[in-house]
């Protein structure tokens, strides 16, 4: 597997204008907006290193964020939906479930999204797999 | 005042929780790196073929022992150079009895069997009754449900060309990992702690760990440790201190493959988790401050070494932090709270295995050539918060051993079924 640098280079640039694009949504709260960053930085310094094609990883990139931000308004109107049945109880459960809630999606996107990446070969040779 | 307290507390654990959280993500960048370039061996004296023996403590493993000691007639190394001592500790079953033919057939296979008398008190009283047997320059171990390759004794003994090199380790691999999904979760974790974990920080130069199996000692160096101290539960954590503590270091070798039968099921997980657990608490408390005042370590292997030995206290850290910070957001605390209450999550993905988080597993399985098994990593969860309980437990246990001074050996064995052996391509 060989050092991909300009996967790297290029995937910060856009990488930034992604995360300026997000930060100015103002609709978007601090917490979200702290857990599409992780997700960003996660995804860029460790997967772009990998085997692949540059356009199948800011695909996934790209298609992490939406994910991310369809994610953040499913709760927003759990949330919204949550209080105007349960009432205020609600918003103590919220506040505690949020964090968790909020960052679930990034661990499933994580785990689909490092499928569709050339496989290396395996290391397993005397075993059935 | 109480807030306050309780405020010091959660942000005391999250801090140690995101100090663990940074030392993995320089593992996984560190292994990316490494992988990029070639891996740096030593250089191999073809000539350097020390004399060998293999330590193989089994207790009531009838199902497993014939298999590896087949093995070990297959292995690619000189016969007149192997020693095989296979330490019958107790036995009810028919362990000594298949030992005892495959001793008759081989000359460089033998058997010691400890009676109910002298024996089961222990893997490590085992491995010393063994150890005291032995006569090869280097002493490998491994335990009875392991599958190595044929080539496995050069590749671990290779890197004792280094006289600095005490210990060596290889790299269990999971037989039947295909068997359900418990066992494909315990290879996920396996993945995360050695092909990344183990890896890096023998790239780094930190401290390796041995594992207790598919590994081995310098017989000069076991003998001036005094062998397996007896009164550990985890002997193979313990001496991994010792040897760095003695001024030796461990190799990691990973691809010194050896394949295991993983637990399949959920209690037989917990059993050899909280032993697991314990063990290494008791290590811990043994050899922290050892670790902090020695003078054969580095700052960096310092450092490494203490968050390697505090390793399991996280999943009770972790609990910690998730009550201190409901009671603090509950009771309308700062918004610094607040907002590092929004880092405590991410440890719920962290707690597996070695403490390893969920995108140092996925490269780990990435690397490995693995696509299917990444679907499963959203259900480590599930394991992450049995480990919480588990490793409560175990402290619980711990402490109270300590005060009733109870005695912490004893044989907390796996039952192995032989449930790999469909997975064996003869």
């Amino acid at each position: 597997m060989k050092f991909k640098l300009s996967h790297l280079v290029l995937g910060l640039f856009l990488e930034t204008i992604v995360l300026c694009l997000i930060t100015s949504f103002r609709f978007i709260n601090i917490e979200s907006t702290a857990t599409l960053l992780i997700f960003n930085l996660l995804f860029l310094s460790l997967t772009f290193h990998l085997n692949g094609a540059l356009y199948i990883k800011l695909g996934m990139l790209a298609l992490g964020n939406i994910t991310g931000l369809f994610w953040y308004f499913v709760l927003y109107y759990f949330a919204t939906a949550g209080v105007a049945f349960f009432g205020e109880p609600f918003n103590v459960f919220y506040a505690i479930s949020y964090p968790f809630l909020n960052f679930m999606w990034i661990v499933a996107f994580w785990s689909l999204s490092l499928t569709f990446f050339p496989k290396l070969k395996s290391t397993a040779a005397e075993v059935n797999p | 005042m109480i807030i306050e307290a309780l405020e010091v507390v959660f942000l005391f654990s999250t801090a140690v929780i995101i100090a663990y959280l940074v030392r993995h993500y320089v593992f996984t960048l560190t292994v990316l790196r490494r992988t990029s370039k070639a891996r740096s061996n030593v250089a191999v004296d073809a000539k350097y073929e020390p004399t060998v023996s293999i330590l193989i403590p089994a207790r009531d493993e009838e199902q497993v022992i014939g298999r590896l000691l087949q093995r070990m007639t297959e292995l690619t190394y000189p016969n007149d150079k192997l020693q095989i001592i296979t330490i019958n500790d107790a036995s009810s079953d028919s362990t000594g009895r298949i030992a005892d033919e495959y001793a008759h057939r081989y000359a460089f296979i033998e058997v010691l069997h400890r009676g109910f008398g002298n024996g089961g008190k222990g893997k490590a009283a085992a491995m010393n009754s063994g150890f005291e047997r032995s006569t090869g320059e280097i002493v490998l171990c491994f335990d009875a449900d392991y599958y190595p390759q044929r080539d496995i004794v050069e590749k671990l003994v290779k890197e004792f060309v280094d006289p600095a090199v005490g210990a060596v380790q290889g790299r269990p691999v999971v037989l039947n990992e295909a068997q359900n999904v418990v066992t494909r979760l315990v290879t996920l974790e396996r993945i995360g702690g050695y092909r990344v974990d183990q890896e890096a920080r023998d790239n780094l130069g930190l401290i390796p760990q041995f594992g207790g199996t598919v590994g081995g000692f310098r017989r000069s160096v076991l003998e001036k440790l005094g062998g397996f101290d007896e009164s550990m539960l985890t002997e193979d954590t313990d001496l991994t201190f010792q040897v760095y503590l003695a001024g030796f270091k461990v190799r990691y070798v990973g691809d010194a493959e050896c394949y295991e039968e993983a637990v399949d099921n959920w209690k037989a997980y917990w059993r050899q988790r909280h032993r697991w657990a314990r063990g290494h608490m008791q290590v811990c408390f043994k050899h922290a401050l050892n670790v902090l005042r020695s003078k054969k370590l580095n700052i960096k292997k310092k450092i490494d070494g203490l968050l390697l030995l505090h390793v399991y206290f996280m999943p009770v850290l972790t609990l910690v932090s998730f009550f201190s910070g409901v009671s603090l957001i509950l009771s309308q605390s700062s918004q610094l709270v607040n907002a590092v209450w929004f880092f405590v999550p991410v440890s719920f993905y962290s707690v597996v295995g070695n403490f390893a988080p969920f995108f140092e597993i996925s490269i780990g399985a990435y690397l490995d050539g693995r696509t299917r098994i990444q679907w499963l990593i959203p259900l480590l969860l599930f394991s992450y918060l049995y480990n919480i309980l588990i490793c409560t437990k175990a402290f619980l246990d711990l402490f109270a051993a300590k005060m009733l001074r109870k005695s912490q050996s004893d044989w907390a064995k796996t039952r192995h079924l032989g449930n790999g052996n469909g997975y064996i391509v003869n």
